[in-house]
């Protein structure tokens, strides 16, 4: 009997597998179509020249050389290819290994990440594969100085053949200013090494310059008011210590006041720096024995490394704004291009100065500036060795569009001269809006807009629909006139009935979006798929994307206004919905934002826009394409809400709780006031508590409105509130949940609560706690204690009606014979002590006891990979069950069925009242099942947020992540329910129909007559 | 060889056959003869109509049989025959006058209901056995809304007096 049964549970058990399967997976047909993927390598950071973009020519395996575009910011470094903007390769470091420069050669590129220039990694610079990877020292030992002066760089010894044939170049590399080391080019073995001796510990070296025979180490000690210069000389091929000394100097600004020029690796190199106004250059020797000379000029400001030290070349300013070009010759060193018209002045911005090589190995200097009487980008190149060695300038401007794209901030230079005096240049610039562009002449190429890898904020705003044939009709329309419309409006009916047979024949699920997005205008499909996702990112700018596909349908640039002059960010803080589709308007957002300026003002804007197309719908900025904000107040906001009426009207609250209002109506002010006595809310008011607030209407002004505490809630002394998670808005189907005997568990669905996560401060006993906080009195509802990594816990969370998720690393307690490990813990509150009580809780008063009256069921789940970000599927009804959706650091975007996350599976065999309820046996080991990865072959790098949306179909919701990349999909946790499925026979079934259709016609005559005939010969 | 003696006797009391018939008795007592069978013929109506009462109590043990046999799942079969259980009494009960009409006694009318008045009362509880046992089979089908759960879609909230702002 007992084998009976068990047989039985199994089948049953594979029988639902079996039955469930098809639900999770995606189909291969669906994939790249229901779905998108748009990849970026980050804005590059252009403030250090070792990690800014720039090109590298390539040698292919065909011999021929092509072109690429590195670019890298703290966390990736990657190649985009100069044809087209795709991404050629990228690789994404961790993030406590920051990338601190990349060094580039050829074939390869090394570079250094990590404190103190902790590991460097070596890459293909076609393929991108790492072609070795070394740890110089623990990051703990790495010591980071200062922005500006790491104290780390790579120089590349000269070429030599391996046994193989293979040309390779030796790594000399220099991390947290001390220590160098030589690595062999081809394994990656650590030939020698040398540290600075303690006494030394002053002098942090910065740069290398490498000779056949010699290494120079050069670096700054610090005197009393100024930096000195300290050169240490290392013989190449044994790293020993060959001289060590100051340089008489005195320099100001660190490591960008001096660098070394090095023609070639058997010259001795010079180094050249500025003091004092004059530039100062000395032979550097292996004894050390040169004499400082000094050029002539005495109103110096700058010297420039315009990236070609290896050819001699750099770039002086002097005080008035003024360049030239300085090159080394023999023994001397002389101006050799004087830049005109380079002072400064009111007409034109000041000039970047960048240098570039072309295939044949000549150098070119770029200088580029911003003509505001052009209104246009100048670039000029100055090609050194045409005309015999005079040089000449090429010049021209470029349309750069400063109202879309912003400023230009950094821009690198690529040349060829195809024949005589022609030069050809091309540059991609990186702009303040964190867009890469390339500029082929006065013509853009291509443009990345990788500000998307920033989005800050993102809602989906719904679509509205289209409108059938609509024609005026006229008052006192005679008969004629009537008929004549009916004709015109019927022209439209054989567009119409081809269309709706196309529909009827080839019409599906996963490609109606597909197909409807083809068409013109922005409506939305028949199944709600399509909606605007409005996304505004840290560089300020606002994007609006189609979510079906992910194209950029509008950006615009948010307005600095009053501190345009000088400079600011803006600091995205809210973004709300305030008209809908539903509302019968044009669907429109407000984004909230703290608007720095670089001279420290703080500003809270709001910026109302026309969500269909980033128009401005407060009409602060006529006729521009930058956007202008409403100032609400002076100072950063501390939250804002949107009020729940009808009236969408938006209140801010300042440092000091006061109220303000967006916009600032008579009616907003007395909506506010009519249900102000019942809104409450929390503030989190320091690093250990949270405090509960009512708003009051003054007796007096019934326009001012002010806040007065209710409650407050404080964590242990241990613990720092982390983040705030609130409850997922949507329709809630289903009060309770009916048991296998048609009992009911009452869901716990008060509208105040919401979750707090806490981190750690660093404690032996550290631990990270997950509450639940009734929002109205500040209760603790739940209250789960994780163990502490560290003093970190990176604790993911969710909550949905009355369901709790949240995903963290449990390392083993002392003790207690756990396994480390990641864990997804599913908690469900609900009414009353059991079954069958109910409490009402979600129209309970705050003053009620009953609030507190609930309990719970708890489970926790064992996963393979970390939770970077979670969510919950949301449905129109809020029917379809609620799947998780999760990202994990394996860079995928993963959905988990509510099924397996349930936290009443019982762990022994299900009985037969809860198979009823389909509930399976507890397994603690969440299932690797590839079949649930909805992102499936993309790579979605570092999500940091998943938002979902409802389709109009119940069975789907709409998924879009953001992070480095941004991915789109949409998820059906219940399986398409309410569409035939794709393998449905449509054309069979028609056929069908129209045969019988067309045998009863040819039928039924017969019939009648068979039957006349009957009654005659009867 | 012996041979069996035939008691006669025994065939005495035995009606004679048709058409030979006993000779006719006299008339006072046939007077009598004929309202006892009258009486008689009142009293078997009476038995029959108690039959007929009982009658649905009397096929439960046969019905509950065949339930216990159509199983508990929700399936045509089994649902044919709960519906046919549950039906049946109220179609008896419907029918009840025409039902006991024959066995109504000659004295009053056969459409009312008070006649077999204590049969008729009799019927209606055995069909309502009946039907309770339909309702037993239908409760452990599932069928019933006896639970909290087949109300919960019926229940409404309304709105906190607070609101919290998120």
């Amino acid at each position: 009997m007992h084998i009976l049964s068990s047989l039985w549970t199994t089948s049953l058990l594979l029988f639902c597998t079996l039955s469930i399967s098809p639900v999770w997976a995606l189909h291969e047909s669906e994939a790249g179509v229901v779905d998108w993927q748009k990849t970026f390598i980050g804005v590059p950071r252009t403030d250090r020249p070792q990690i800014a973009p720039s090109f590298l020519r390539v040698k292919t395996k065909e011999d021929e050389t092509t072109s690429l575009v590195i670019s890298a910011t703290e966390r990736t470094l990657g190649a985009v290819n100069p044809v087209d903007g795709s991404i050629a390769w990228r690789y994404i470091f961790e993030p406590l290994d920051p990338i601190l420069g990349y060094y580039k050669s050829g074939n390869i590129i090394a570079t250094l990440s990590g404190a103190g220039g902790s590991v460097l990694r070596v890459f293909d610079s076609l393929e991108g594969s790492i072609i070795h990877e070394k740890r110089l020292h623990h990051s703990q030992n790495g010591q980071l100085y200062s922005q500006r002066s790491l104290g780390v760089n790579v120089a590349f010894g000269a070429p030599k053949t391996t046994g193989g044939g293979q040309k390779t170049k030796d790594l000399f590399v220099l991390t947290n200013g001390h220590t160098v080391y030589r690595i062999d080019g081809s394994s990656g073995d650590l030939i020698w090494s040398w540290s600075a001796l303690e006494q030394t510990s002053l002098v942090i070296l910065e740069r290398l310059t490498v000779t056949d025979s010699t290494i120079y180490a050069i670096g700054i000690a610090k005197s009393y008011a100024s930096y000195t210069l300290h050169v240490t000389a290392l013989s190449s091929g044994t790293g020993e210590l060959l001289t060590t000394q100051n340089i008489p100097s005195s320099i100001e600004n660190g490591s960008d006041d001096f660098f070394a020029l090095s023609p070639s690796t058997s010259e001795d190199p010079r180094l050249v720096w500025i003091e004092k106004g004059v530039v100062k250059f000395v032979g550097l020797t292996p004894k050390l024995t040169g004499k400082p000379q000094s050029l002539k000029g005495s109103t110096n400001t700058r010297i420039v490394d315009v990236g070609l030290l290896e050819y001699g070349l750099f770039v002086v300013r002097r005080a008035d704004g003024s360049a030239s070009v300085f090159k080394l010759n023999q023994n001397a060193i002389e101006s050799i291009w004087d830049f005109v018209d380079s002072a400064n002045s009111n007409k034109n911005s000041d000039s970047m100065y960048t240098g570039a090589v072309d295939k044949e190995g000549n150098p070119y200097v770029g200088r580029m500036y911003w003509s505001f009487a052009l209104q246009a980008g100048v670039l000029h190149v100055f090609t050194p060795h045409l005309l015999g060695g005079k040089g000449l300038v090429a010049g021209y401007t470029f349309p750069f569009d400063t109202n879309n794209d912003g400023i230009i901030d950094h821009y690198t230079l690529d040349v060829v001269n195809p024949d005589g005096l022609q030069v050809l240049s091309r540059i991609v610039v990186t702009t303040t809006t964190g867009a890469v562009q390339l500029w082929l002449e006065d013509k853009v190429q291509w443009t990345r807009e990788e500000s998307l890898s920033t989005v800050a904020l993102a809602e989906f705003v719904e679509l509205p629909e289209r409108k059938g044939i609509q024609s005026s009709i006229a008052e006192g329309e005679n008969i004629i006139g009537r008929v004549l419309r009916h004709i015109s409006d019927a022209q439209n009916f054989p567009r119409y009935f081809v269309g709706f047979i196309k529909r009827f024949a080839t019409g599906s699920y996963a490609s109606v979006s597909a197909a409807i997005s083809h068409e013109s205008g922005l409506y939305r499909d028949e199944f709600g798929f399509k909606k605007i996702i409005v996304a505004a990112t840290e560089h300020g700018k606002i994007f609006g994307i189609d979510s079906s596909n992910g194209h950029v349908v509008w950006s615009k640039i948010l307005g600095l206004g009053s501190v345009a002059s000088v400079g600011g960010v803006i600091v995205p803080v809210k973004m709300f919905v305030v008209k809908t589709v539903s509302d019968g308007e044009v669907p429109q957002v407000v984004l909230l934002a703290a608007r720095r300026g670089f001279d420290d003002t703080v500003n809270t804007v709001a910026y109302h826009i026309n969500a269909l197309t980033g128009k401005d719908e407060a009409n602060n900025s006529p006729g521009k394409d930058i956007l202008q904000g409403t100032v609400i107040f002076p100072g950063k906001p501390s939250e804002a809400y949107l009020l729940p009426s009808k009236a969408k009207t938006i209140i801010l609250l300042d440092s000091t709780n006061n109220v303000h209002f967006y916009p600032r109506t008579d009616e907003s002010i007395q909506v506010f006031g009519e249900l102000a006595p019942s809104l409450r809310f929390s503030l989190q008011t320091s690093g250990r508590s949270l405090h509960g607030y009512q708003i009051v209407q003054d007796a007096n002004d019934k326009n001012t409105f002010s806040t007065y505490q209710t409650w407050s809630l404080s964590v242990p002394n241990n613990e720092l509130i982390g983040s705030i998670i609130r409850p997922t808005q949507g329709p809630i189907a289903s009060l309770g949940k009916v048991l296998g005997d048609r009992t009911t568990l009452y869901k716990y669905l008060s509208p105040h609560l919401f979750a707090m996560t806490t981190v750690s401060k660093s404690s032996p006993n550290a631990v990270c706690s997950v509450y639940l906080v009734d929002g109205s009195k500040g209760s603790v509802i739940y209250h789960a204690s994780v163990a502490s990594t560290m003093g970190t816990c990176n604790i993911e969370a969710v909550l949905t009606e009355n369901w709790l998720v949240y995903g963290y690393y449990d390392e083993d307690f002392a003790g207690s014979h756990q396994t480390k490990g990641y864990r997804i813990v599913s908690v469900e509150v609900y009414e009353g002590k059991g079954i069958n009580d109910k409490t009402r809780s979600s129209e309970l008063s705050s003053l009620s006891n009953k609030t507190l009256d609930v309990h719970f069921y708890e489970r926790s789940f064992e996963t393979n990979q970390p939770v970077a970000a979670l969510a919950v599927t949301s449905t129109k009804f809020g029917m379809t069950t609620k799947d998780i959706i999760i990202a994990t650091k394996k860079n995928q975007i993963q959905s988990i069925p509510r099924r397996l996350l349930d936290p009443r599976r019982p762990k022994t065999d299900p009985t037969a009242q809860q198979q009823e309820e389909m509930l399976i046996k507890y397994d603690p080991v969440v299932p690797a099942d590839p079949r649930l990865v909805i992102s499936h072959r993309y790579e979605v790098a570092n999500v940091r947020k998943i938002i979902t949306s409802p389709a109009l179909l119940e069975s789907t919701s709409l998924i879009f992540t953001y992070g480095l990349d941004l991915f789109g999909s949409r998820v059906t946790p219940s399986n398409t329910f309410d569409v035939l499925s794709e393998s449905f026979n449509k054309a069979q079934l028609v056929l069908t129909i129209g045969g019988l259709t067309v045998a009863i016609i040819i039928a039924k005559p017969m019939v009648n007559r068979k039957k006349l005939k009957e009654r005659w010969f009867q | 060889m012996s041979v069996t003696k035939v008691d006669y006797s025994k065939w005495k009391s035995l009606p004679p056959p048709p058409g030979f018939a006993s000779l006719p008795t006299n008339k006072p007592s046939k007077v009598v003869n004929t309202s006892r069978q009258a009486d008689s013929y009142a009293a078997l109506k009476q038995k029959r109509a108690w039959d007929l009462a009982i009658s649905p109590a009397k096929s439960l043990p046969m019905q509950a049989f065949m339930l216990y046999m159509s199983g508990g799942g929700v399936q045509i079969f089994s649902m044919g025959i709960v519906f046919m259980l549950m039906f049946s009494p109220f179609k008896n009960v419907a029918a009840i006058n025409a039902a006991f009409a024959p066995f109504a006694p000659s004295s009053s009318s056969s459409k009312s209901f008070s006649t077999l008045f204590i049969q008729k009362i009799v019927y209606i509880l055995a069909n309502m056995l009946t039907l309770a046992l339909g309702l037993y089979k239908c409760n452990s089908m599932g069928l019933l809304p006896m639970g909290t759960g087949d109300w919960l879609a019926f229940e409404t909230r309304g709105p906190s007096p607070e609101i919290s702002l998120y």
